[in-house]
């Protein structure tokens, strides 16, 4: 590893200068931990409501086709009734890492970036859904923090981001490529210290780390390609970081293919082509959503 | 029938879930014509069955979904419902992240597998041309090229349909408004002349493209187009029957090279159709690919 990308690797190391998910989150999550029958609406809703900004957020999202929703719900309680209790921790969790990216101008549009990680969310647990994985849920979860190293990076290493960034729309590549030759690191690697250093469960951990190289993964290998597969459709179908990498995939022969379809064999015959043709009503949504709910300060 | 329209979308503009016989018509259409409509397309889909229904005099959806699959006239009224949801689509320029990927990516590939092969010629095959606006875009597309990455190159398009007032109309190369709407201007400008009240295409994109009237299932005629790089057959397959299909996908697969590409039309899909080909995935486009396996003998007819 050259000086540069030492010195780089210890900044990224030394997380101090990156703000942490809203306090009430992590109460939130560890609550709804807990097995159901435990589990209160109202102390859900009291812990959102805590937060006013993350509950306005979470009306808005709540209110999306998206979350399923068809009729109007006009407070955190219905929402949460409405929806359930798994749905309103995806939405507070979406809405909170939306607060988490610096302010002013950055090396990366901040609406792509959001639209590339709520996307990739949704396909997640929409591809889950169809190939019956056993925690729809969790893909979710691992789909929106998949990319968190991102963020990092654009606290820390931010000029040297926005060369990856412009190395990489330039060149049509992907990003994670262009970051290693300019940075010396990746943002699987940066993600992995911050989902840690986040104390995240070692499943998104591993999402985190090793979506570019899914092989990689040493446990939960399924949810990791899971979020590898996923994350290249949405990058393939116009989803991606704001430029198109000129490539051909065929899903079949990517290293998550194999490491999932071990655990849901209904993938050796996935309709790839009809996902594909769905997802262009999933990416018109998230445009809308992403401008209703992103509000740069 | 899949699940309630993936559980994302609200029907455009009604505030309310989707008419379940619409997800099943949408579903039936997949199916049996292998083109999908989104859900952001379902309203789309709705005008469009709403058009056939008043046509028969059917008021609910749910009965319109009887006449695509119970009724005598299902597989007319399949047909006409095909035409209305492919309608408007002949025109230059039709599918732009399609030829974007064409041009940055497939011909990239097919040039360097073309580079090993002896001769510097490319042959590209728009299968279901229809009045020509397809094979002439490809035309226009590759002459950009020819002084950067196809110079010393030569180029062909074979273009075929089996209307016969379509291929004279192409032949003709003269084109209204309706057309012309999505020819960038740096094109329109280079490549198209005034003709009365249309456009026409000049010469040059014009001696590039060679029309021909061919039946697709026609294995004789079609045992004549070898050596293809890339298939362009775009709302054309949705109208044969499974067993059809499969015999036009063979064709394909017959004439293409081993590197050779299928383009279909948006949202239009070979899945459960044919395992000749495989699905590969290109910005914004999807495509499929020769599979290896033992080249098939044409059934000739003599």
């Amino acid at each position: 590893m050259s000086t540069q990308a030492t010195m780089l690797r210890r900044k990224l190391e030394n997380l101090e200068q990156m703000p942490t998910i809203p306090t009430v989150l992590a109460p939130l999550l560890r609550y709804l931990e807990q097995p159901l029958d435990r589990l209160e609406v109202q102390q859900v809703v009291d812990l959102i409501s805590q937060d006013k900004s993350l509950a306005a957020q979470c009306l808005y999202l709540a209110n999306s086709p998206l979350f399923g929703r068809w009729q109007t719900v006009d407070t955190v309680r219905n929402a949460v009734i409405a929806l359930g209790l798994q749905r309103m921790r995806d939405i507070a969790v979406s809405c909170s890492v939306l607060a988490l990216l610096p302010q002013g101008k950055t090396g990366i549009d901040p609406v792509v970036f959001w639209e590339h990680s709520l996307g990739c969310a949704l396909v997640c647990r929409q591809f889950a859904h169809k190939i019956a994985y056993e925690d729809p849920g969790k893909a979710y979860l691992a789909g929106l923090l998949h990319d968190i190293g991102i963020v990092a990076h654009l606290w820390i290493v931010p000029t040297e981001f926005a060369s990856s960034l412009q190395a990489a729309s330039f060149q049509h590549i992907p990003l994670h490529e262009a970051e290693l030759r300019i940075l010396g690191t990746t943002h699987c690697e940066t993600g992995k210290l911050v989902a840690e250093r986040w104390h995240l469960t070692p499943d998104l951990i591993a999402a985190a780390g090793c979506h570019h190289d899914a092989a990689s993964a040493t446990h939960d290998r399924a949810l990791v390609a899971l979020v590898s597969l996923s994350d290249l459709l949405c990058r393939m179908c116009g989803l991606g970081y704001g430029y198109n990498e000129q490539r051909q995939i065929n899903f079949l022969e990517e290293p998550g293919f194999a490491m999932l379809a071990a655990e849901c064999p209904s993938l050796e015959s996935f309709d790839w082509a009809r996902f594909t043709f769905e997802l262009e009503a999933y990416i018109e949504e998230v445009h809308r959503l992403v401008s209703l709910v992103y509000r740069p300060q | 029938m899949s699940s309630p329209s993936p559980s994302l979308y609200r029907a455009a503009d009604t505030g309310g879930s989707p008419n379940p016989s619409l997800i099943q018509i949408r579903d039936l259409v997949y199916r049996v014509a292998g083109i999908f409509q989104p859900d952001n397309k379902l309203r789309l889909l709705e005008d469009r069955c709403s058009k056939r229904m008043e046509v028969l005099g059917v008021t609910a959806l749910r009965d319109y979904y009887d006449c695509l699959t119970v009724k005598p006239i299902r597989q007319a009224e399949m047909v006409a419902l095909l035409n209305e949801i492919t309608i408007g689509e002949t025109c230059f320029f039709r599918n732009q992240p399609q030829l974007d990927a064409l041009r940055d990516v497939v011909l990239t590939r097919i040039l360097e597998a073309r580079s090993k092969l002896p001769v510097r010629n490319l042959r590209l095959w728009s299968a279901g041309c229809s009045t020509g606006e397809e094979p002439y875009t490809l035309s226009m597309m590759l002459l950009e090229e020819t002084n950067a990455r196809l110079k010393g190159w030569n180029f062909e398009i074979l273009a075929t349909d089996l209307n016969e007032r379509s291929i004279a109309h192409a032949k003709h190369g003269i084109y209204g408004d309706y057309s012309t709407r999505n020819i960038p201007q740096y094109y329109r400008q280079k490549y198209f002349m005034a003709r009365g009240e249309g456009l026409q295409v000049v010469p040059d994109v014009k001696a590039k493209v060679n029309f021909n009237r061919v039946n697709l299932l026609d294995a004789a005629r079609i045992a004549f187009m070898k050596g293809v790089d890339l298939v362009l057959c775009c709302n054309v397959l949705i109208y044969f029957d499974v067993s059809s299909k499969r015999q036009v996908i063979q064709h394909f697969y017959n004439n293409l090279l081993p590197h050779g590409y299928l383009f279909l039309g948006h949202s239009e899909s070979l899945y459960g159709v044919s395992d000749d080909f495989r699905l590969v995935h290109l910005p914004s486009a999807t495509a499929y690919v020769k599979t290896e396996k033992r080249q098939v003998a044409p059934q000739v007819k003599l």
